[in-house]
């Protein structure tokens, strides 16, 4: 679609006059950049020049925890919808990982309705990366740094040395920009196209070291998880979990239940990790085995092989985005790249 | 189950608790809507406030109206579910799973091996094969259990063994006073089967231990992995493949699952 060219100041005028939603935008901190609330009155726009923010937005449609049903005689049911929000600055990995978050959680025979209200209600702002973490991968798992039509943007922001090319991608996009903004000069594009041009060898240049080209049609060739090599890497994992939390495609949880009242019981979802001892955990006494993965090293290859060897069979893609969150997060310093590598046959 | 909402589970009310031994018992519910489910499909039931586990239905799928579950107490929630009485309320979610391929079976030797409690999902599909029984070959019940106390639906075994077309045989470990049936685990029943081989389908459930045993025997037997249908009872949650906890491979056992045939997981590791 067009393509309009916004100044520094009108850009951050139509973020903050944007109403009908909650903005999230990601705000650079010591830190590193993280996705806070943009409040209407700022004049200083959000970090879409910084590298992708610490955390991912999984969490905007599928909550750490959250209540998913109510039941008993005086339960009431629970309400599902939320208000809308906008989220601004999101990258083209993580909209990889809504494709993938979707087809988990919308595809098959059971819906999932607070995370499809969460998700058809949500506008999204994203960005073309300008600047990334020294982790960031997107290149090897067949990924770019910037975003295109169709990706699932409404719309895509550039950020130019003196403003913003903003290109609304779908109608809900076009109705938001409203206004009337200029077009995109002819240099303004080919300035897009050179920012891009260099976030891709840039990137490139930072992964040198890894060989391996992962695409969802051809991806590595994984030992199976009773594969003693795994040992080499699990050693160094102290089953925290911060991998799965942080990772935008993880989508493991567990359900609880509880009493509120008599006669009111509350089922609340939360994340869970594959990598803690009682995930898998089954009933059972003395001399059974209460567990397909008692080993440390099993769990660990299960994540790795899930992300790269059975969610392509499974959803005809890849689990991995490339995003590097889980090597920024390791206290272990396992770095999902290293893993790959060396494990690829 | 609500359409609305998989997460929330439908009222179903107690109407009957039949004590089958002295660890297992089955509970007859009687669902809000009636709950039409396949043999071999499973349901999530949950015992209020405290939460909820998958059980495979033990009655015939011809009776949407009054689904039985048998329970074996083994932790927290089946020890809550056995201390129930007719007349609570427990919760339903599902039915989930693919269920056995009954529609498949048509000329096969249909060929059942249960352990224990293993038998319970496993005569979802005896009723499910006795209502179309023109329809297949025959029909070989094997059944192994610790001790007598420990055979479930005693008083089914005459009708079943007298069924024209139905075989039912049954084992327990150890010999005891009074018993003068088979005596050794059930693979001993597996030995020399009388059964058309490459026209034999087997569904196997139990404890994994007995899964790997009988699933080795079946295959001395002559039986190919594809003929083999095990069911890969493991910890699950969600139900519909979402949230992640019940792979073998590729293979999301509460959507794909959970009776896999054994050529699809033979070759990942911990399948038993
Ligand atoms: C598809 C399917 C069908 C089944 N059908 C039947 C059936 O027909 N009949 C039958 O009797 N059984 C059946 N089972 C098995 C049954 O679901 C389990 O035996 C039952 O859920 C055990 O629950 P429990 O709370 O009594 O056991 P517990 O051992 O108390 O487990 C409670 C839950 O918490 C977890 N847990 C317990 N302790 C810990 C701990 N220390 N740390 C972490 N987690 C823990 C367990 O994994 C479990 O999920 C089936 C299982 C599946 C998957
Ligand atoms: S972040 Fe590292 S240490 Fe923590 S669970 Fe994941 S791999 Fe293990
Ligand atoms: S039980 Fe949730 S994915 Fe299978």
């Amino acid at each position: 679609m067009t393509v309009f060219y916004l100044p520094k100041d009108k850009f951050v005028g139509w973020l903050s006059g944007l109403n009908g939603g909650t903005v999230f935008a990601p705000a650079a901190t010591a830190l590193g950049s993280w996705v806070r609330r943009f409040e209407s009155d700022t004049d200083e726009p959000p970090a879409l020049d910084k590298p992708r923010a610490a955390q991912s937005t999984k969490g905007f449609f599928l909550p750490p925890a959250e209540t998913i049903a109510r039941y008993g005689p005086d339960a009431g049911s629970v309400a599902i919808a939320e208000g809308r929000n906008v989220l601004v600055g999101v990258r083209a990995c993580e909209l990889k990982a809504w494709k993938y978050l979707d087809k988990v959680m919308l595809e098959g025979d059971f819906d999932d309705p607070a995370y499809r209200a969460r998700r058809e209600n949500a506008v999204i702002i994203s960005c073309d990366c300008a600047d990334c973490a020294e982790t960031c991968c997107c290149v090897l798992v067949d990924g770019r740094p910037y975003v295109e039509e169709g990706d699932g943007a409404d719309i895509n922001v550039t950020t130019l040395e003196d403003g913003y090319l903003v290109e609304p991608m779908t109608d809900k996009g076009v109705e938001l920009l409203g206004g009337e903004f200029s077009e995109a000069s002819s240099e303004q594009l080919t300035a897009r196209q050179r920012i891009r041009d260099a976030m891709v060898e840039r990137l490139k240049t930072q992964n040198a070291d890894f060989t391996f080209n992962a695409t969802d049609a051809n991806p590595p060739d994984l030992p199976l998880d009773d594969d003693k090599s795994w040992q080499r890497h699990s050693a160094d994992c102290v089953e925290c979990g911060a991998c799965t939390n942080i990772c935008p495609t993880c989508h493991c949880f567990y359900l609880f239940d509880h009493e509120l009242a008599v006669g009111s019981n509350e089922r609340v979802r939360a994340w869970d990790s594959c990598l803690l001892s009682t995930y898998h955990r089954m009933a059972g006494g003395e001399n059974m085995k209460i567990s397909p993965r008692p080993e440390l090293r099993s769990r660990l290859a299960n994540r790795i092989l899930h992300k790269f060897v059975y969610s392509p069979q499974q959803y005809g893609m890849l689990g991995c985005v490339g995003c590097g969150r889980c090597v920024d997060a390791c206290p272990g310093a396992i770095d999902i790249r290293k893993v790959v590598e060396d494990l690829s046959k | 189950m609500n359409p609305e909402n998989p997460y929330e589970p439908e009222p179903a009310e107690i109407i009957e608790v039949i004590d089958e031994t002295p660890m297992i018992k089955t509970l007859a519910l009687k669902p809000t809507s009636p709950y039409q489910f396949k043999a071999g499909q499973f349901a999530q039931l949950t015992l209020p406030g405290v939460g909820e586990g998958p059980f495979t239905p033990s009655s015939s799928p011809l009776e949407p109206e009054r689904i039985e579950i048998t329970i074996l107490k083994t932790g927290i929630l089946t020890d809550g579910i056995h201390e129930c009485q007719a007349g609570q309320t427990l919760g339903l979610r599902g039915p989930f799973g693919k269920g056995y391929p009954v529609d498949k079976l048509d000329d096969k030797e249909v060929l059942i091996v249960g352990g224990g409690v293993g038998l319970a999902p496993l005569r979802a599909l005896i009723y499910a094969l006795l209502a179309r029984l023109e329809r297949v070959k025959r029909v070989s019940i094997k059944y192994g259990a610790r001790d007598t106390s420990e055979l479930l639906y005693k008083r089914q075994y005459d009708e079943w063994a007298g069924t024209k077309k139905v075989d039912f045989t049954c084992t327990i470990d150890r010999p005891e006073p009074g018993w003068d049936g088979n005596v050794g685990v059930v693979t001993t029943l597996l030995e020399n089967i009388d059964v058309d081989r490459p026209n034999c389908i087997a569904f196997v459930c139990g404890p994994g231990i007995m899964l790997k045993f009988v699933t080795q025997a079946l295959m001395e037997e002559g039986l190919t992995p594809e003929q083999i249908y095990l069911s890969m009872n493991r910890r699950m949650s969600c139900g519909m493949g979402k949230c992640g906890r019940c792979n073998i491979g590729p293979y999301y056992l509460c959507k794909d699952g959970p009776d896999m045939q054994y050529s699809l997981i033979k070759d990942y590791p911990n399948v038993f």
